[in-house]
């Protein structure tokens, strides 16, 4: 018998990659839950309000397993997690929710997945703690905590990383490039959602998602840009960090925000927010053996990934 | 932590498992092997943030003969950074031979060989921010290289090797972050003053350090590092006398002998028959930023062969001082002088005054150069003052093949080149220092020899001439003197107390626990500037430090 996998927030990039993977397992019978109905899904999907609990219920009745994609504003973040908790009392299907290396907060050093939950790094890390606690109360639940997602056509870590390169905007950025890179691959996030499924023992259970050994965020950058093409990589100093952060990023959000209200979509450069300059210099390494042990993954090389990577954006073009 | 040691009350006693003195490249790079060790570091430096008048005044001493070497406070840095502050970033590693015991280097060879050092420099050319240890042309670019000089008959010297360089990378600024780490304390203002010996003389007890402000400390620690520089450590271990009457590692007088920098020249003229856009003097830069630069270097079997020191050399402008060059650019360099730093522009200009007549020439020189300089001065302000990786130097193009040649080659180590003390004293109360550098005939047979064969291959392959007067060698080879700001071998490291002060650990021969790091432990100069080795040593110190057994001390 298949298993019925609802994806909520199927329409993101990491629930549209768990999509494909999800429908090429036998036993897996993904249905893509998308805010808006869109014809290139190419798979079974419903299209409803996930922050709607009554929806919700509607559609969980006769799932097994939930898959809690859904990341984006903070305020949606938390109602559609309450929503899915409500629904879900009644039939009990296991969730699978995506949480975040976020909920760490500043912390550095070695973490694994016993570490104490800051979020003190803005509002998106403190609507993953919350969501981490209520979540807590269900015990059909496997939380899942990635590192950076990267992985061909990633916006946040692949896509826009290559974008900054190719622009000299990023490379080597010495000391505010010396924090850990807590990459992983998009395929292994989806191997480790099918393990959790397929796992029973794994229910109630938290995992940390990143690759052994990651590089240093100058590393990637160095080693992203060389798979990219975009060389010499550039030495990025210090004043032209401050002006990314403290002048770019503010006009640019406020140029998105503008250029969202417009019927055209415009594609604007992207910016480096003060958070992410911050994540560039935090020494903070997840401590993923739990997922290795457990779920058994083992992660896909960092070469291979930057190559697919590297070449999505060649093709892109 | 980084702290202020003007703020601790005097004579305050502090614990660590380590003490480090000096933060330079070398202190630096041992704090950051020890970083993750979960030992307590405590590092003592002598200069604060920024550079401080009195506190550089403390490297004021003497120099026998000031046409050769120049003043003690310069060439060097006291502060928090040490000389990376102002270093040129230029990297280079030994190569194997320069560790072997050669008949015709008296006092050669080093108590460990190269693969001791070469598992270290990985990640020393790391820390020096220069990209990926290789220093071959060949295998370093994946793309195809201009030849540097196209038909050149390398058969003596090899085009195939090269320089890195660094940001160049201020130790301070850079690793600032890193040095927070819990386990690493830093005291700035903390000057070393006194090594105190247990009454056998075999083991340091503590350090005592002094402030300018007045107050003074004590430091306890199972071992203690000194990272002062090679003059520096010198003067720290001969002025403590009260145990060992001749100073400390130095009951055979070995202390402060031996001492090299390196010995370096611009030479000649080299006119290329080929066509002058075919040579190509400039720098590489590799995938991940880094300017590489090709030079001619003497191949180790050649060395072997013609018994001589390394030598290397680099296709350079026209001497700048002679307006005969006709080159806008050098005379606009020229007429730059007042705002060149002291170390920079001893070997960019000559002491000897310029006639007004050569001051028409170069002033005539600039105005028909204005296109040129405007260019230049772009170029300079982009890739240099204003770029986070600074181009490295001054590279003029000439459209008519005309080069001088800018050599640096190995110096002898010979026991009456030295630094020792004299009599007058610092404002802590610390002996200054007296430098007594010299160079033997065998330096000059390297010079001598190396340029004769490179005239020779010039003349064979067909690509041009290189004229020098040969009875003028060693007036240009010490034209300026020794070179600057490398100070090697003066606490040489060896099996022998009595050719040397250090085992092959670093540590004081007949002190349980003391060490020392930096260039003046090298027992040969190489032609290798010496940083990229001073920290791959480091490295490898805070491997062996921690690889000790503490247990019961
Ligand atoms: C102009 C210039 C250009 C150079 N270019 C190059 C180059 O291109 N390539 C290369 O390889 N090398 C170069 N060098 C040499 C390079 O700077 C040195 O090799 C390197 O800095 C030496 O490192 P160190 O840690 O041994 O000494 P330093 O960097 O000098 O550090 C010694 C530290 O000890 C501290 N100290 C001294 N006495 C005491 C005391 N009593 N108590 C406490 N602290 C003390 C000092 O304040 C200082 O911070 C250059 C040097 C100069 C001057």
């Amino acid at each position: 018998m298949k298993r019925t996998v609802l994806v909520l927030g199927a329409g993101g990039y990491v629930g549209r990659k768990l999509m494909d993977a999800l429908s090429r397992c036998e036993d897996m019978q993904p249905i893509a839950c998308l805010r808006r109905q869109s014809s290139t899904m190419g798979h079974a999907s419903v299209c409803f309000d996930a922050t709607d609990p009554v929806e919700l219920e509607k559609h969980i009745s006769g799932i097994d397993v939930v898959v809690n994609c859904i990341g984006s504003d903070p305020t949606v973040m938390k109602h559609s997690a309450q929503a899915l908790l409500q629904a879900a009392r009644s039939n009990g299907p296991l969730i699978v929710h995506f949480s975040s290396m976020a909920v760490y907060g500043s912390a550095c050093g070695l973490l694994d997945e016993n570490a104490p939950l800051r979020g003190d790094i803005g509002a998106y890390a403190n609507a993953k703690v919350e969501i981490e606690r209520l979540m807590a109360s269900y015990p059909r639940r496997i939380i899942l905590r990635p590192g950076c997602i990267y992985g061909p056509g990633s916006p946040a870590w692949s896509s826009r990383i290559a974008r900054l390169l190719k622009a000299r905007r990023l490379g080597d950025l010495g000391a505010a490039g010396d924090g850990i890179a807590n990459l992983v691959h998009v395929d292994d996030v989806a191997a480790a959602v099918i393990a959790g499924i397929r796992r029973p023992e794994c229910a109630g259970q938290v995992f940390n998602l990143a690759m052994k050994n990651p590089p240093t965020w100058n590393d990637y950058f160095i080693s992203f840009a060389k798979a990219l093409g975009a060389v010499p990589v550039r030495r990025i100093g210090e004043k032209m960090l401050k002006a990314e952060g403290k002048v770019f990023a503010p006009a640019l959000k406020i140029l998105e925000i503008l250029v969202g209200k417009l019927p055209v979509s415009l594609d604007l450069p992207p910016f480096m927010s003060p958070g992410l300059l911050s994540l560039f210099r935090q020494d903070i390494t997840l401590v993923s053996e739990k997922a290795e042990r457990e779920l058994g993954l083992v992660w896909k090389d960092l070469e291979t990934g930057l190559r697919d990577s590297a070449l999505f954006e060649e093709e892109k073009k | 932590m980084i702290s202020d040691a003007r703020t601790l009350p005097d004579a305050t006693v502090l614990q660590a498992d380590f003490c480090i003195v000096g933060a330079g490249a070398a202190g630096i790079s041992l704090a950051l092997g020890l970083s993750q060790s979960g030992y307590k570091v405590l590092l003592l430096e002598s200069g604060g943030e920024k550079e401080e008048a009195a506190t550089q005044a403390l490297y004021e001493g003497h120099v026998v003969n000031p046409a050769l070497h120049s003043p003690t406070e310069s060439y060097r840095q006291r502060r928090f950074g040490g000389t990376t502050t102002i270093w040129g970033g230029r990297c280079v590693p030994y190569d194997p031979l320069d560790f072997e015991a050669r008949s015709y280097v008296p006092h050669s060879g080093w108590p460990i060989g190269y693969d001791e050092i070469a598992r270290y420099y990985p990640q020393a050319n790391r820390l020096c921010e220069a990209g990926v240890f290789d220093y071959r042309s060949e295998t370093a670019f994946t793309r195809p290289l201009k030849p540097m000089i196209p038909g050149f008959d390398q058969r003596h010297f090899t085009m195939d090797t090269m320089e890195r360089f660094s940001c160049p990378t201020d130790f301070h600024i850079r690793y600032h972050d890193k040095l927070s780490a819990p386990n690493i304390q830093i005291l700035l203002h903390a000057n070393l003053t006194r090594i105190a010996l247990s009454p056998d003389g075999n083991r340091v007890t503590e350090l005592e350090a002094k402030t300018l402000s007045g107050n003074g400390f004590s430091v306890r620690a199972t071992c203690f590092v000194l990272c002062a520089g090679g003059l520096e450590t010198v003067r720290l271990l001969l002025a403590n006398r009260d145990v060992h009457a001749q100073g400390i590692g130095n009951q055979h007088d070995v202390v402060g002998r031996y001492y090299m920098c390196h010995i370096a020249g611009t030479m000649g003229g080299i006119h290329f028959s080929i066509p002058p856009a075919s040579v190509w003097n400039g720098y590489d830069i590799s995938d991940e930023g880094i300017y590489c630069r090709r030079r001619l270097a003497l191949r180790p079997e050649v060395q072997k062969r013609e018994q001589l020191g390394s030598f290397v050399a680099r296709l350079h402008h026209p001497r700048i001082t002679d307006p005969s060059h006709g080159n806008g650019i050098l005379s606009a360099l020229y007429c730059a002088k007042p705002f060149i730093s002291y170390e920079y522009a001893k070997r960019l200009f000559e002491e000897d005054p310029v006639s007004w007549r050569d001051w028409c020439h170069h002033l005539k020189n600039v105005a028909l150069g204005a296109p040129d300089i405007m260019g230049f001065a772009w170029h300079m302000l982009r890739d240099r003052k204003l770029a986070a990786r600074k181009f490295p130097s001054v590279v003029i193009k000439s459209r008519t093949g005309l080069y001088s040649l800018d050599f640096h080659a190995e110096q002898t180590p010979d026991p009456m080149s030295r630094v020792g003390l004299a009599h007058d004293r610092d404002p802590l109360g610390m002996q200054k220092i007296e430098i007594d550098w010299r160079y033997v005939s065998q330096d000059v047979h390297t010079v001598k020899r190396s340029l004769a064969l490179l005239q020779q291959d010039m003349a064979d392959s067909g690509v041009g001439s290189f004229d020098y007067d040969p009875h003028n060698v060693e007036k240009e080879m010490t034209r300026y003197g020794a070179y600057g700001g490398h100070h090697i071998g003066t606490v040489r490291m060896g099996h022998s107390p009595r050719t040397s002060v250090t085992n092959s650990d670093c540590r004081v021969h007949g002190v349980a626990n003391l060490y020392l790091a930096g260039s003046g432990v090298f027992p040969t100069s190489s032609q290798a500037n010496p940083t990229l080795t001073i920290v791959a040593l480091s490295l490898r110190l805070a491997d062996h430090l921690q690889s000790l057994d503490f247990s019961g001390t």
